[in-house]
This record gives C-alpha cells, sequence and structure tokens, in this order.
C-alpha cells in the first residue's frame, strides 16, 4: 500500500468511526478493525497527521464525518446487508466533488452548513453527534421538506440529492471509488456488467448466481448473493 | 473561417439524416453532415457502465451546455430540465435508444377523421389540434418494409396482407411480408406478462425492436446482456444508424460528417431561396457551407429553434413560418406505471433487452371503444425494468417503494435487496394529443455555451383527455399485474407534466400552406430547397415509439428527393 493510499483509507476510516462513535456502537466494525489492522501494517501513514486534521479531495474532516453519518442512515449496514459506509459511498461522493461534479461544490458546502444550523437550533448540537433516532428525525425533516432554514438548496432538494449520490456510490462500479469488492451488487444480486446471458439464463425462476461478477476493471468470483 | 460548397447539407446525423445520408449519397449527391456530438465506435462500449450511461447520461446532450428549458404554461417562467431526452452523437437517439420499432396504426394516421367517424366531433377536446396526416399508412408500407429490412428489425408479424397471426401483433396494419429476423426471445418479466395479459383476454407479444435476434448483414445477433436502453451496444447487434446507415453513407464516398460543430442559421438569399448553413466549428470557428439542398434533421427542439434564429427581413417570424404554425403542437409521451413485485420467484428483470420488452396494443390507439371513457386515443402497455434500464442506480432511483415502505433507510435497503431481481415494471406509453398551445419558442433568459437562446417548452400533460386515460390505463395495469400473479401490485407516482419521451411537433406536416409547415416530404411549402425531416413534422404522435416512422419517412422524403427534386427543383406538391 502506497502512503497516499493509506492516508486516503485512514481519511475514510476516521469519518466513518466519527459518525458512528454517537449514533451506535459497532455500526462500522469493519472499518474499526481496518484502522487497527492499518496502524499495525503502517503505523506512519495513520499519524502522518498528529494534529488529528485530515482532508479529503473534497470533504474537510467535520463534513465528512457528516456525511459518512448522513448515509449511512440512508442506507444502513447490518450482517450480511452492507451499507454506505462498508460500500464506501463516503470516498465516492468526495471523489465525484472533487470530479464529475465539482459544479455541485457549493450546493453541498451550503446544504452541509444548513444541515449544522438546523441541528444546532433543533439539538444544540451537530448532526454527527446526534443518535441514530434523532438522525433519522432529521432525515424526515429534510425528505419532507419541514426542516426549517434551508434557502439554498431546499432541504429536499439537498436530502434528494445526498439519496442520488449515495445510490450511486453503493451500486456505481467500483472504479468511481463506492461499490468496495462489488458489495452494492451483492446486496440487491446484481452480477454487474455481464457481456451476455444465455437463454436458459432467461428462462431461470431463481436468483442469478453465476460467477463472476464482472466491473470495468475488476472481477469477482466470489459468489453473488446465496440464492 | 471557412467556406465549402456541397450538394446537400444535413443538420443532425441521427435517426433520419443518416437515411439521407446514405441514401442522396448513394444517388451521386455530395453530402456533408453536421453533428454535435462525437461518432463513436462499438469498442467504446464494453464493458457496460450504468453511472457513465444511464445515470450521468453520456450520451444525450449536456443540459448544462446545452439548456432546454420547460414551463408548465405561459404564465410562469421557465426553468432549465436537468435531463435531455435525446441523443448527442452521430446516430443520434439510435445510439442510445430502446430499440422499440413499431409501424403506426392506419387509423393514427388519421386520428382525427377518424374520431369523428366512429365517435362524433364533440369527442375530441374543444382545444386539441389534432390533425390527420397529408400520408396515410398505405403511402408509407414500402418505406417501413425497407427500414424493417435495410436496418435489421425483429419481431413476429400479426397482420400478413390482412391475415391476423397469434403471436404477433393482431393489432398491426397489414404488412406486404415477416419481419427480417425472428422475435427476440422473452425474459421471465415477458413470459409473466405473456401468461397474465393472456389470462385477461389480451394479445401480448414480443415487442418489435431494432435488435438483431440472429446474425445479419455482417452483424452478430443479441447477446441479452440487458443493457440497451441509455447505452451503446457492445457487440453492434442494436440497428443503430452508427451501425447501418453510416457505414453505407462512407461507402458512397460522397459524404462527409463534421462532428463537434453547432449550426447556428440556415442562409437564406433575397429570393428566398436557402444558401446553405453557418456553424461553429468544434475549435470555435465561424463556417459557412453553401449548399443546393439544405436538410434539418436534428432533435425537434433545434428544427424550430434553427428556423427562429434564421430570420431575416424577408422572413420576420423565422423561416418556413408564412402559416404562423413553427413550434406549434408540441407532443411527448408520458410514462404512467405499475409495479408487480412477487414473493415467491424471482424476475431477473435485468436480463435480456430493457426497454419495453413485451407488449399488449389492445389499449392503444383506437382498438378498443371509448364510447363513454372521457377520452381518445390510448396506448401502448409493455413489461421492463422501471425506467427502462435495469441497473441498480437505475433501479434505486425509480423503484419507488410501495405506499407505507419509505425511500431510505433499513426497511428501504431490506424492500430493494429483496426486489431488484423480483420486479417488473407494467408501463403505459400514451398517445397525449395536440394542443396549439404546447409549444417551442426561443427562452428570452436562457443561453447555451455558444450563446444563442436555449429552446423553451410550453407544456403540460395533465389536461382532462390525457388524466382519463392515465386512471383508465393504470387500473388496466393493476389488473394485469394481479394477473400477473405477482404478491405486490402498486402505482408509481405521475409526476409533473413536463414532457417526457419521444418529443414530436414544432414543424407540422400538412396538405395546407395555410396550417403547416411542411408539405409531406418534409419540404417547407416557403423555401422548396430547405427540408424538415423527422418526428417534428408528426401531426399526431401514436401511442408507439416513433423510429422506425420517422425512419419511414426519411426513406420516403429521400426517394422523392432522388427521384424527383433532383432532375426538376421545386415544390413536390
Amino acid at each position: 500500500m502506497t502512503k497516499h493510499d493509506a492516508a486516503r483509507r485512514a481519511f475514510l476510516v476516521r469519518a466513518a468511526v466519527g459518525a458512528g462513535a454517537v449514533a451506535g456502537a459497532g455500526l462500522v466494525p469493519e472499518l474499526d478493525a481496518q484502522m487497527e489492522h492499518n496502524h499495525a501494517e503502517n503505523p506512519s501513514a495513520a499519524h502522518q497527521h498528529p494534529s488529528g486534521a485530515e482532508h479529503g479531495a473534497f470533504f474537510n474532516h467535520d463534513d465528512a464525518v457528516t456525511m459518512a453519518a448522513f448515509t449511512e442512515r440512508l442506507m444502513p449496514g447490518a450482517p450480511d446487508k452492507p451499507g454506505a459506509n462498508e460500500t464506501g459511498v463516503l470516498n465516492y461522493i468526495d471523489l465525484a466533488l472533487a470530479g464529475a461534479y465539482s459544479d455541485l461544490q457549493d450546493f453541498y458546502r451550503r446544504g452541509l452548513a444548513q444541515l449544522d444550523v438546523y441541528c444546532r437550533k433543533t439539538y444544540n448540537t451537530s448532526f454527527q453527534h446526534l443518535s441514530a433516532a434523532q438522525q433519522d428525525e432529521v432525515l424526515a425533516a429534510l425528505e419532507e421538506g419541514k426542516a426549517t432554514g434551508f434557502a439554498w438548496p431546499t432541504a429536499q432538494d439537498f436530502f434528494n440529492t445526498v439519496r442520488t449520490h449515495t445510490m450511486e456510490g453503493m451500486f456505481a462500479d467500483p472504479l468511481y471509488g463506492g461499490n468496495k469488492d462489488f458489495a452494492g451488487w451483492r446486496l440487491v444480486g446484481f452480477p454487474g456488467a455481464q457481456a451476455m446471458f444465455t437463454p436458459i439464463d432467461l428462462q431461470n425462476q431463481q436468483a442469478f448466481t453465476r460467477a463472476p461478477m464482472i466491473g470495468l476493471q475488476s472481477v469477482s468470483s466470489s459468489p453473488i448473493r446465496k440464492g | 473561417m471557412a467556406t465549402e460548397k456541397t450538394d446537400v447539407v444535413i443538420v443532425g446525423v441521427g435517426a433520419a439524416g443518416g437515411i439521407l445520408a446514405a441514401e442522396l449519397g448513394k444517388a451521386g449527391m455530395k453530402v456533408i453532415g453536421l453533428e454535435r456530438g462525437p461518432r463513436l465506435k462499438t469498442a467504446d462500449f464494453n464493458p457496460h457502465d450504468e453511472l457513465r450511461y444511464f445515470q450521468r447520461q453520456e450520451l444525450r446532450p449536456n443540459a448544462k451546455r446545452q439548456p432546454v428549458t420547460w414551463r408548465p404554461n405561459a404564465k410562469v417562467r421557465a426553468n432549465p430540465m436537468s435531463i435531455l431526452n435525446y441523443g448527442n452523437q452521430a446516430g443520434g437517439g439510435t445510439v442510445h435508444y430502446g430499440t422499440l420499432s413499431w409501424r403506426f396504426h392506419e387509423d393514427d394516421f388519421r386520428a382525427r377523421s377518424h374520431t369523428i367517424e366512429r365517435y362524433s366531433a364533440a369527442a375530441i377536446p374543444a382545444d386539441s389540434s389534432i390533425a390527420d396526416w397529408p400520408i396515410t399508412y398505405a403511402d408509407l408500407e414500402p418505406y417501413y418494409d425497407r427500414a424493417e429490412y435495410e436496418l435489421g428489425v425483429s419481431g413476429k408479424a400479426g397482420n400478413l396482407q390482412g391475415r391476423k397471426i397469434d403471436g404477433g401483433n393482431v393489432f398491426e396494419a397489414p404488412r406486404r411480408r415477416e419481419y427480417p429476423l425472428p422475435a427476440l426471445l422473452a425474459d421471465q418479466s415477458g413470459v409473466l406478462f405473456e401468461a397474465g395479459a393472456r389470462k385477461l383476454g389480451y394479445h401480448p407479444f414480443s415487442s418489435p425492436r431494432a435488435i438483431l435476434s440472429e446474425p445479419y448483414h455482417d452483424r452478430p445477433g443479441c447477446t441479452y446482456c440487458g443493457f440497451c436502453q441509455s447505452f451503446g451496444c457492445h457487440v453492434g447487434a442494436k440497428s443503430s444508424i452508427l451501425v447501418t446507415k453510416l457505414p453505407e453513407a462512407d461507402a458512397t464516398g460522397n459524404f462527409k460528417l463534421v462532428t463537434g460543430t453547432m449550426c447556428y442559421r440556415v442562409n437564406t438569399d433575397n429570393s428566398g431561396r436557402a444558401t446553405g448553413v453557418s456553424y461553429y466549428g468544434p475549435d470555435g470557428s465561424d463556417n459557412t457551407i453553401e449548399a443546393e439542398i439544405v436538410i434539418l434533421t436534428p432533435f425537434i427542439y433545434d428544427n424550430t429553434r434553427l428556423l427562429l434564429l434564421s430570420r431575416t427581413e424577408k422572413f420576420p417570424n423565422g423561416l418556413a413560418n408564412s402559416s404562423g404554425q413553427l413550434g406549434k403542437h408540441l407532443m411527448a409521451h408520458m410514462m404512467a406505471k405499475v409495479f408487480a413485485a412477487f414473493d415467491d420467484r424471482y424476475v431477473n428483470v435485468y436480463m435480456g433487452p430493457s426497454a419495453q420488452k413485451h407488449t399488449i396494443d389492445d389499449f392503444n390507439g383506437d382498438n378498443f371503444d371509448h364510447s363513454g371513457l372521457g377520452f381518445i386515443r390510448g396506448s401502448q402497455v409493455s413489461i421492463g425494468p422501471a425506467d427502462l434500464e435495469a441497473g441498480p442506480i437505475g433501479t434505486a432511483i425509480s423503484l419507488n417503494p410501495p405506499p407505507g415502505t419509505p425511500r431510505w433507510g433499513a426497511a428501504y435497503r431490506d424492500f430493494l435487496a429483496k426486489y431488484f431481481a423480483r420486479y417488473g415494471a407494467i408501463v403505459a406509453q400514451t398517445e397525449n394529443l395536440a394542443y396549439s398551445d404546447q409549444t417551442i419558442d426561443l427562452d428570452p433568459d436562457v443561453r447555451d455555451q455558444y450563446g444563442l437562446p436555449a429552446p423553451r417548452l410550453t407544456y403540460d400533460w395533465r389536461r382532462p383527455n390525457e388524466l382519463a386515460r392515465v386512471e383508465f390505463l393504470l387500473t388496466r395495469m393493476e389488473e394485469i399485474g394481479r394477473a400477473m400473479g405477482a404478491t405486490h401490485v402498486w402505482r408509481a407516482p405521475l409526476g409533473p407534466g413536463a414532457p417526457g419521451a419521444h418529443h414530436e411537433g414544432g414543424t407540422r406536416m400538412g396538405n395546407d400552406p395555410k396550417t403547416s409547415v411542411v408539405n409531406r416530404y418534409g419540404q417547407t411549402w416557403d423555401i422548396p430547397n430547405l427540408f424538415v425531416i423527422g418526428s417534428s413534422t408528426f401531426p399526431s404522435m401514436s401511442g408507439f415509439n416513433p423510429t422506425l416512422t420517422i425512419q419511414a419517412v426519411s426513406y420516403m422524403s429521400a426517394n422523392a428527393i432522388v427521384n424527383r427534386y433532383k432532375k426538376n427543383p421545386g415544390p413536390l406538391v
């Protein structure tokens, strides 16, 4: 692992851990374990910011923690059911905002700022420090347009955009930074960019489970899903 | 600034322009085709990428660089639409389309007269401008046949010279011969739809599609990978203009394609004749082509926009607009949807060509008695994925969960995980009527990357006739879903009144120069060497996808230009 990769991993892991710290213990056990592993494997990478400050391609540390929590509530993980954090949704959105969606940077900055004002006004603390149930209340208020204080983007536009980008991060090809190890495709049973299905496949009334799953630059030969 | 001379300039090389380029080139005419986007290759489409092509719409115009604005009525300001439902490359929409290849019904060409004859004039909404075509099905049949055989369409005949055949579309107009290729195989959504529809007494069949079910013309058969709508075909089995007519045009030696261009004006002289076009090149250069014939075949917005932008002192209201009809009678399909999900089996709707896989025509056109229903004209009803594309991003965006299930959180995750491969969407594609206040014009505020005014659409399908039709069809589709044996059947929300897919109108064809922009050959009444060919000329739209009819009309116009206009330039009617 290069120093760069390790640092980025650390940024994402800390964001996910930060998000999960209050919202629910054990929310990101795999990432927790991974962070421990990274420390052991490459301690210099994990400690290159003694201040604890880390930065993504777009998100600063606080916004990354908020986004990790927000997207995990949209698509929560559970045992055998990978959610936003496990599939790398934060990584996807962070890279997209630094690239293909750079015209949405202000949309996210302002959306997150308005979210922070709303949470402090309503709960006296920031989104990342709310309980999972309270975070769900906030998301519902955004979705229904009931969250106050949103001018641009509107609460509903912000919610819908984050929802859409969360789905993209869950289900786009892993090349784009999410859908880690095809976990999103595995969740729903999508075999990826199969170049063909046979007449026998078309008659199948059961789950399609034949490996490999096929991506743009990678394949996975482990089972697609439990039938 | 460059100036070139040619016999024919074609603006927009898609479903219509590609056919005209090949046919006129074969007749020895020198043709230059201007195309806004790039010319892609089959190799560009392997492997498939849902984010890039479906979600980020790479084969469609960039809505920020080429904005199109919409408003529901003339009283409100128009806003840019986020998704533009047409093509942006050589081959146009045929590169990414779902390939549905229909012949319109006989009564689709005379919807107004037919309605009055069977019902009464009062059955037509007072504000509708629905009109008969200046051509009949019989006029077009030879060209439908040619399009099916030259391009490669798979299907099963349901009406061979008047003989009805079970398993094909028994409501179709008579055809001279079978399809060139057998029907595409049904996937499980088609199998379930077939059985459910038959149980209810309807007449289902595998939809005719411009996809090769077997090798044909040196191209391979379909691999049933499922990446059709929004995607280019990775084996070239989709009979797009890119792999059919463009190679033919190249082979004539008379065709030159210029990509990355934006045509911004049709030039005319004081005698009222078109002299050619001006366009911006990919390097920003300002260029002129002098041509004997100018043919406009872009997506419909740009016909109206170009003709308005080309206004002169002689043509102060835009070219070809002495009738005042330019930009009027905009039509578009809307998609009403019912979802059918199964607890006891999988459907795997992501397999096989993705769009409108299996169809019933029982509720289209005037194939059923509308007496007392409160609306005229109907809809194709078909089965497929939630948004004509079956990948997980599209499904997460478009498969609205049933009432009571949220759109996010653990319950939503479980819903999507369980039903992604266990559902089908039954979709009605409705024949919305023409209304003269549904228009295309120039947006006064929004401009594109070239500084040209954006096309502005004024349109709202939610009219009494259309709403009554949608409600009727949603009820029929719920019945079909239950007859398919689905555990759960529910309606998708209807959404706003914006135009959906398959836009028509703006340069209506007719028999009378006072009430139409072009004649039956797409020749403008006002400027005989200026043609507009494509769905912008359709006086009514039918419940069928328009592409095969665009292509048939293009063959008919090409035939008239080659065999009549070329020898004796002047009005063809």
